[in-house]
C-alpha cells in the first residue's frame, strides 16, 4: 500500500523557524540536577486556553475511570500528568485523542467543539497523540509512515506518489526534531528499526501535522538518555512557539524538570495541579497515592510453612534477574508500573513466556516449563490479565469453558459424557458461586465478576499448589472484588501459594502477606506485610529512589544497567494490556 | 480494555420483542443446527412436489452415493475448521488419492487392500505435514493447504499423464456400487464418519479441545491444552477422509480419472458454513455439518430433477451459501455475541 491519501494539513502554520539541529542539542534545557531553576528560567505566561474540559467523564462497566469537572489547558505550556496506574491518564489522553468516547461531558480545542470518539475529528483540531504503542505501519518505509494518510505539501502530482517529494519532506520533518539527514533511514522498513528509533519516528509524525495540542504518553519509556532528553526539549520547544504539550510521564523527575504545571490524578480525578515549585517528588507521590493511608487488615502468617516456589536469578525477555522465595500458604503481591514485567514474571512462571537463565524449583524439585502444559503438570494454575483474550471461549457454554484445564482428568478412558461433564460444570460454580441460570448459558453473558469467580472455580478444580494471579479483580465492580479477595484468601488457607500481580496497589496491601516490587523487570524491593505502604511501593517502582538491596539475594545493580538506562520495553511477547489509565 | 463483557445482566431479552416470541427466536438460534435441518426438510418437500422423479429410491440412491463424496469431504473440513483453520487440499487430495491407490493396485501390481492403506497413510502424512508446518512454522493454513491442492493436483494428472487408470480390482465397485437393503454403501460410509466424527468431537477429551483450541488458542494454551496435537491431528482426520472418498470415488466410476475432485473442497466448505461451523473456530456441531452437506445435495440434485438451467446451478447454490452466512451473523448479532 504504498497510496497516500491527501488529507490536507490540519493545520497550514509555516513549519518551526529552522533551527539546526546541532542549535537544539547544544541548548541546555533539561538539566537533571537541577530541576526547580530549570522550571523559573521559563516563565511562560499562560496564554489562551487551547483545550477547555467541562464535566467530561468515562466509566468502563461499573468503574468510573474519568471525571474531570472543570479542565483549561494553555497554550505555552507544558502540562505534566502524573498518577497511579488505572488513575486515568491514559484515558484523559484518549478522549481528547479522539481513540476514546468519553461517556458526556465538553471539549472544545481553540474554541472549536470537538466530536467525541473520533480520531479523525481530533486531528482536524490539531491534536496529535505519541503514545506507547506505536501506531506504524512495520511494513511501509519510515517516509511513508511519517507521511501516512496526507500527500507532501510540495508535491505537484495530484494521483500518484511523489517518492522524491516523499523522501525529502521526511528527511525535513526528522530534521525538525533534531535527527541529523542520514541517522535514520528513511527508505528502510519500520519493522527492521529499534523501538528507540520507531518512537522518535513516531513523534517526528506528530511534530510534522503541527500540533496545537501534543500528547506524549510516556514517551520516553523506551528512549536512552540522550533521546529521552531530546524529546523533553522538543515539548519544551513547542511550547515556546506557542503550542500545549500535555505530558503523560512515569518518571517524576522527568515531569518535574519539563512542566510548567503538573496535574495529579488518582482515580479518574483531578486531585492536584501543581506549580512545579511547588511539585516536590515527596508532594508528588503523596498525592498520587492519596492522603489516607490503606490499613493493612490483620492477617494470619503461614508460619514455618516450608517454601513452595523459589525463583533464583531468573531471567526471561524484559524481566529478571528475579530472586523470590514463595511458601506454601502465602500470599505474594507484585507490584510495577506498566512494562515493569509484573506480567512477565507470572508468564515465565507458568511456562507462557521462556525463561533465559535462572533456576525456578518447586517444592524442591526443579522446575523447566517448555510449555504451560508443563505448568500444570507441575500443579500450577494461572488466572490470565485478560479474560476474554486469554482465558474464556465468550461464546461457548459455561459448562465447556470451566472444564477446560480438567477435561484429561474427568474422562474415563478418554471418553467424556455430557452427564458428567455438566455434573462437573455444576460443581465447579457452585463451589465458587457463580451466579447463572444455568451451565449451559454462553459464558460470555455473565458479568465480569461472575466471569471470573467461574475462572477461579476452574483453576481450584485443577486442584494446584501453585496459584498464579495476573490482575485478578480487572473489570470486576467493588462487590465482587470482595469476593474474589475471599476466593484469594481461601486458597492460601488451603494451603496454596499465590502470586498475584497487580496495578492496584489497595488490592496488594489489603490481600498479601509480602508485596514484591518490580521495576524495569527487576526486583527492587520486597516488603513486609507490615511495613508495606503505598508511598514505599510506589518510590521503589517509581525508580527514581536508589535501588536497594533486597533481603535474600537482590539484585546487583549493574553498571550497565543502571537506573538512567532502562532496558528497552519489548512489548511484543507477552502483551502487558494497558491499564485503564 | 476488557471491563465488562457486552451484556452484564444475566438473562437480557433483546428489547421490544415479546418474551414468547423472544424465547423461541433464542431456543432457535442458540441452536442453528436446527434452523439447517428445517431447511432440509422444507427444501425436500418443496422439490419432491414439483419434480416427481426427485423422491424415486434411484434418485435417493445417487444422492446417498454423491454425500459419500462431498459429504465426507465436508466432515474432515469442519474438524479442520473447528481449530480456527482451513484445508483447500481436499478436493484436490481425494483426487491423487484416487489415482494413487489405482496406480498402485493396476501399475504397481498390489492387491486392492494394502494399495488403499498405502493411499491412506500417504494421506495422513500429507496431513501431518499440513499441521506441522501451521503449528511449528506458522504458516497461514490457506497457504500451505493451498500449495497442497497445486502439487496434488498435479501430480494427479502427471501420474496418469492426463489419461484415467483403467482396470481397478473388482473390490473397489463391489465397495461403491453395492447395497445393504436399498442404501448404497457410501451412504454407510457418509453415516459412519458422522457418527464417528461426533462421537470423537462430543465425547472424548480430545474433541472438547479441540473445541477449546478453535474457540481461543490463547486460552487453551495457558489452561495446560497441547495446541500443535490437536490442530495436526485435526488436519491429519481431513487428508485421510480425503483418501478415504478417492478410495469411494474410483471404485463408483470403475476408473481413476485425474479430473475428479476438481472445486470440492469449496462444496464441502460451503456445507460446514450452512451447517453453522463458524469460520473463526470453535463452534458448529456434526448434527449440523451434516445437515449442511445433505442441504447442499438436495439443493444440487433438486436443480437438475427441475430442469434448471446448468448456468443457474451454482448461482442459486451461492445464493444458499449467501444466506447460511447473512443468517448467521444476523443471530451473532441478535444475541450480542462477541466475536472478533
Amino acid at each position: 500500500m504504498t497510496v497516500l491519501d491527501d488529507t490536507p494539513a490540519p493545520d497550514d502554520r509555516p513549519p518551526p523557524d529552522g533551527i539546526p539541529a546541532s542549535e537544539v542539542a547544544a541548548r541546555d534545557v533539561t538539566g537533571r540536577e537541577a530541576p526547580a531553576s530549570a522550571a523559573t528560567t521559563r516563565e511562560v505566561p499562560a496564554g489562551e486556553v487551547t483545550a477547555r474540559l467541562r464535566d467530561v467523564h468515562k466509566s468502563y462497566g461499573p468503574v468510573r475511570v474519568l471525571d474531570l469537572p472543570e479542565l483549561d489547558l494553555h497554550a505555552g505550556q507544558v502540562v505534566g500528568v502524573v498518577g497511579e496506574n488505572g488513575a486515568g491518564k491514559s484515558t484523559l489522553m484518549g478522549t481528547l485523542a479522539g481513540s476514546v468516547r468519553r461517556d458526556g461531558g465538553d471539549i472544545s480545542i481553540g474554541g472549536k467543539p470537538l466530536a467525541p470518539g473520533s480520531t479523525e475529528a481530533a486531528a482536524a483540531l490539531g491534536i496529535a497523540l505519541v503514545s506507547q504503542e506505536f501506531p506504524l505501519v512495520g511494513q511501509l518505509s519510515v517516509a511513508e509512515n511519517l507521511l501516512l494518510g496526507r500527500r507532501p505539501r510540495r508535491s505537484r502530482r495530484r494521483l500518484l506518489v511523489d517518492r522524491p517529494a516523499l523522501r525529502r519532506e521526511a528527511v525535513e520533518m526528522l530534521a525538525e526534531i533534531g535527527l541529523p539527514a542520514g541517522a535514520v533511514p528513511v527508505g528502510r522498513q519500520v519493522r527492521t528499526l529499534p523501538v528507540p528509533t520507531r518512537q522518535m519516528i513516531e513523534i517526528a509524525k506528530a511534530w510534522g501535522r503541527r500540533p496545537r495540542l501534543l500528547i506524549l504518553d510516556e514517551p520516553t519509556s523506551s528512549l536512552g538518555p540522550v533521546e529521552g532528553a531530546h524529546v523533553l526539549r522538543l515539548a519544551r520547544e513547542l511550547a515556546a512557539r506557542g503550542g500545549t504539550v500535555l505530558f503523560i510521564g512515569h518518571r517524576l523527575d522527568e515531569v518535574r524538570e519539563v512542566s510548567d504545571r503538573i496535574l495529579v490524578l488518582r482515580n479518574g480525578r483531578l486531585v492536584a495541579d501543581l506549580t512545579p515549585e511547588e511539585a516536590s517528588e515527596e508532594r508528588l507521590i503523596r498525592e498520587m497515592v492519596g492522603g489516607e493511608v490503606a490499613h493493612a487488615r490483620p492477617k494470619a502468617e503461614p508460619t514455618g510453612a516450608p517454601v513452595l516456589l523459589s525463583l533464583r536469578d531468573l531471567t526471561a525477555d524484559g524481566l529478571g534477574p528475579v530472586d523470590l522465595d514463595l511458601h506454601a500458604g502465602e500470599i505474594v503481591g507484585v507490584a510495577g508500573l506498566m512494562g515493569s514485567g509484573r506480567s512477565r514474571l507470572i508468564h515465565t512462571v507458568a511456562g507462557a513466556q521462556p525463561a533465559t537463565g535462572g533456576r525456578m524449583t518447586i517444592a524442591g524439585s526443579r522446575y523447566r516449563p517448555h510449555d504451560p502444559g508443563d505448568g500444570t503438570a507441575a500443579g500450577i494454575a494461572m488466572i490470565p490479565e485478560d479474560r476474554k483474550e486469554q482465558s474464556l471461549v465468550v461464546f461457548a457454554p459455561i459448562r465447556s469453558n470451566v472444564t477446560i484445564p480438567i477435561l484429561r482428568r474427568i474422562s474415563t478412558r478418554g471418553l467424556l459424557g455430557p452427564r458428567r461433564e455438566r455434573a462437573e460444570a455444576e460443581r465447579i460454580t457452585a463451589s465458587v458461586n457463580v451466579r447463572m441460570r444455568s451451565v449451559d448459558q454462553p459464558i460470555g453473558a455473565l458479568s465480569g465478576g461472575n466471569q471470573q469467580r467461574a475462572i477461579f472455580g476452574r483453576a481450584f478444580a485443577t486442584d494446584p499448589r501453585l496459584l498464579l494471579l495476573d490482575e485478578p479483580t480487572r473489570g470486576v465492580d467493588v462487590g465482587a472484588k470482595a469476593e474474589i479477595y475471599e476466593l484469594i484468601d481461601r486458597a492460601a488457607e488451603r494451603g496454596m501459594a499465590v502470586l498475584v500481580a497487580s496495578s492496584e496497589l489497595e488490592e496488594l496491601l489489603w490481600i498479601c502477606h509480602r508485596i514484591a516490587v518490580l521495576n524495569h523487570g527487576r526486583l527492587v524491593d520486597l516488603i513486609d506485610r507490615a511495613e508495606a505502604t503505598k508511598e514505599r511501593i510506589m518510590t521503589a517502582a517509581a525508580g527514581t529512589a536508589p535501588i536497594v538491596a533486597v533481603p535474600g539475594g537482590g539484585p546487583e545493580p549493574g553498571p550497565e544497567l543502571g537506573p538512567e538506562q532502562a532496558p528497552e520495553h519489548v512489548s511484543e511477547h507477552v502483551p502487558e494490556h494497558g491499564d485503564a489509565s | 480494555m476488557t471491563a465488562q463483557s457486552t451484556l452484564t445482566s444475566e438473562d437480557a431479552p433483546p428489547r421490544g420483542a415479546p418474551a414468547a416470541l423472544t424465547r423461541v427466536l433464542r431456543k432457535l438460534a442458540e441452536s442453528p443446527e436446527a434452523g439447517v435441518i428445517i431447511a432440509c426438510v422444507l427444501v425436500f418437500a418443496v422439490i419432491a412436489a414439483n419434480a416427481p422423479t426427485y423422491t424415486s429410491v434411484g434418485n435417493l440412491q445417487v444422492m446417498g452415493r454423491d454425500l459419500a463424496q462431498v459429504g465426507i469431504l465436508a466432515v474432515g473440513e469442519s474438524v479442520v475448521i473447528l481449530t480456527g483453520g482451513i484445508d483447500l487440499s481436499v478436493g484436490a487430495l481425494a483426487g491423487l488419492a484416487g489415482i494413487l491407490t489405482a496406480w498402485f493396485n493396476v501399475n504397481q501390481g498390489l492387491p486392492a487392500p494394502l494399495a488403499v492403506l498405502l493411499t491412506l497413510l500417504i494421506c495422513a502424512g500429507v496431513g501431518f505435514w499440513h499441521g506441522v508446518m501451521v503449528t511449528r512454522l506458522n504458516v497461514p493454513p490457506f497457504v500451505i493447504t493451498l500449495v497442497t491442492y497445486t502439487v496434488a493436483q498435479g501430480l494427479a494428472l502427471a501420474i496418469t499423464t492426463g489419461t484415467p487408470i483403467n482396470g481397478i480390482a473388482p473390490l473397489f465397485s463391489n465397495l461403491s456400487q453395492y447395497y445393504i437393503g436399498r442404501v448404497p454403501v457410501p451412504a454407510l460410509f457418509f453415516l459412519g464418519a458422522v457418527v464417528i466424527a461426533w462421537f470423537a468431537l462430543e465425547r472424548t477429551y480430545v474433541g472438547r479441545q479441540i473445541y477449546a483450541v478453535g474457540g481461543n488458542k490463547e486460552a487453551a494454551r495457558l489452561a495446560g491444552i497441547p495446541v500443535a496435537r490437536r490442530v495436526t491431528s485435526a488436519y491429519v482426520a481431513s487428508a485421510v477422509l480425503a483418501g478415504v472418498v478417492g478410495v469411494l470415488v474410483i471404485g463408483r466410476m470403475n476408473v481413476a480419472d485425474p479430473s475428479v475432485g476438481s472445486g470440492w473442497e469449496l462444496t464441502a466448505i460451503a456445507a460446514a458454513v450452512v451447517g453453522g461451523v463458524s469460520l473463526f473456530g470453535g463452534e458448529g456441531r456434526m448434527v449440523g455439518i451434516a445437515a449442511g452437506a445433505i442441504l447442499l445435495e438436495f439443493i444440487a440434485n433438486g436443480l437438475l430433477a427441475l430442469h434448471v438451467n446448468t448456468y443457474y446451478q451454482t448461482v442459486v447454490q451461492g445464493a444458499v451459501l449467501g444466506a447460511a452466512i447473512l443468517l448467521d451473523r444476523l443471530r451473532a448479532r441478535f444475541f450480542g455475541r462477541i466475536r472478533r
